[in-house]
């Protein structure tokens, strides 16, 4: 019969307590913290996504149709308006434009996204009528608008807007493909055109322009 | 011995088939975005490797789920989207690399589409390879 081996527990110390006094200190020195961080933070310039455009333009009132009724510009005074000019035939970098807008607008809080509209403009009003251009936006935010009108009238507020847009070939099987500008301006409450968004900005970025714009 | 060989043989064809393609043509992350009824077309984007060491070209598509499916490039310059058909060679998969179709680039464009595009809907998509052949690819719907 052989020993069996005896396992000594090691004599461990008793785990330690930190005392309460520590956490006493520590928890000012936290908030203190963040307060610092906070206040830093805001007080950086901030790196805007978009392009700022200096010296302030004032966005041009204009009337289209909407499936709900005329829109103008001036309906929508002292919000931030993003005005996007697109087609809804446009498979690719149109709705994605829009779904990367509706996710930005997500990630605002409920009273900031309140307080941001977006217009989408037709450039193609030969194949989208107001009421599609309804349909089509509402896809992406049931709060988007999307707007059509007469070619002079469309042609008219894309000029206004330094929007350049003209019809393409394309192929038998889609008929012609329209070309046109693709960033989104975005009109600050003051009613000046001050950002211009280029396509590709991600959703992220577009949230913190808006959300610095609405500071 | 040779039972394990054949078992092993069949897992690979199956596993070969799971990818979505031969094995010298792989596709993957076939996806296109929810679109409404109001929209008529889509897009559908891909990743396809060419595992040879002879570059192929994907020369025509099609799907049940399009009127007509064809190649196209978006091309942004100065701000301003253009949108055109490939050229008749297709879009070239390089000896042992890789096309890309993405947002914004090369696409596959779903004309006339047939059915609703909603979240987690899958549809087939054949791609025609100038070597490879015909692949069957299956596209799932989903935001970006």
């Amino acid at each position: 019969m052989t020993d069996t081996p005896t396992i000594e527990e090691p004599d461990l110390p008793p785990p330690r307590r930190i005392p309460w006094r520590y956490a006493l200190i520590a928890l000012p020195l936290v908030v203190a913290g963040l307060v610092f961080w906070w206040g830093y933070n805001r007080s950086q310039p901030h790196q805007f996504s978009g392009a700022v455009i200096q010296g302030a333009a004032a966005a041009p009132d204009f009337t289209l149709d909407s499936d709900r009724g005329p829109v103008s510009l001036s309906d929508y005074e002292g919000k931030l308006v993003m005005m996007y000019f697109g087609y809804t035939f446009c498979p690719d970098v149109c709705p994605t434009t829009l779904s990367d807008i509706a996710t930005a607008l997500e990630m605002l809080d409920d009273d900031e996204a309140e307080q941001v509209q977006l217009i989408m403009v037709t450039i193609d009003p030969a194949r989208d009528d107001a009421a599609r251009m309804g349909d089509y936006v509402r896809h992406f935010d049931e709060n988007f608008v999307g707007l059509s009108g007469s070619d002079e009238e469309i042609g008219s507020v894309a000029t206004l807007y330094g929007i350049y847009y003209r019809a393409g070939e394309g192929t038998e099987a889609t008929g012609y493909l329209m070309e046109h500008t693709a960033t989104v301006l975005v009109v600050d409450r003051a009613g000046n055109v001050k950002v211009v968004i280029p396509f590709g900005v991600e959703p992220e970025g577009i949230a913190a322009d808006l959300e610095y714009m609405l500071r | 011995m040779r039972r394990s060989i054949v078992g092993l043989l069949v897992v690979l064809a199956l596993l070969a088939a799971a990818c979505g393609g031969s094995a010298d043509i792989e596709v993957s992350d076939v996806w296109g975005r929810p679109s409404p009824a109001a929209a008529t077309n889509g897009a559908f984007y891909m990743v396809i490797s060419n595992n040879t060491d002879a570059a192929d070209h994907l020369v025509e598509t099609s799907s049940d789920a399009c009127g007509v499916a064809e190649l196209h490039e978006s091309m942004m310059s100065d701000g301003v989207m253009s949108m055109n058909p490939v050229g008749a060679a297709g879009i070239e998969v390089p000896a042992g690399g890789e096309a890309v179709l993405e947002v914004g680039g090369l696409h596959v464009m779903c004309i006339d589409k047939q059915a609703g595009f909603e979240e987690g809907d899958t549809y087939e998509i054949t791609l025609e390879f100038e070597k490879a052949g015909p692949v069957v690819v299956e596209a799932e719907i989903k935001e970006g």
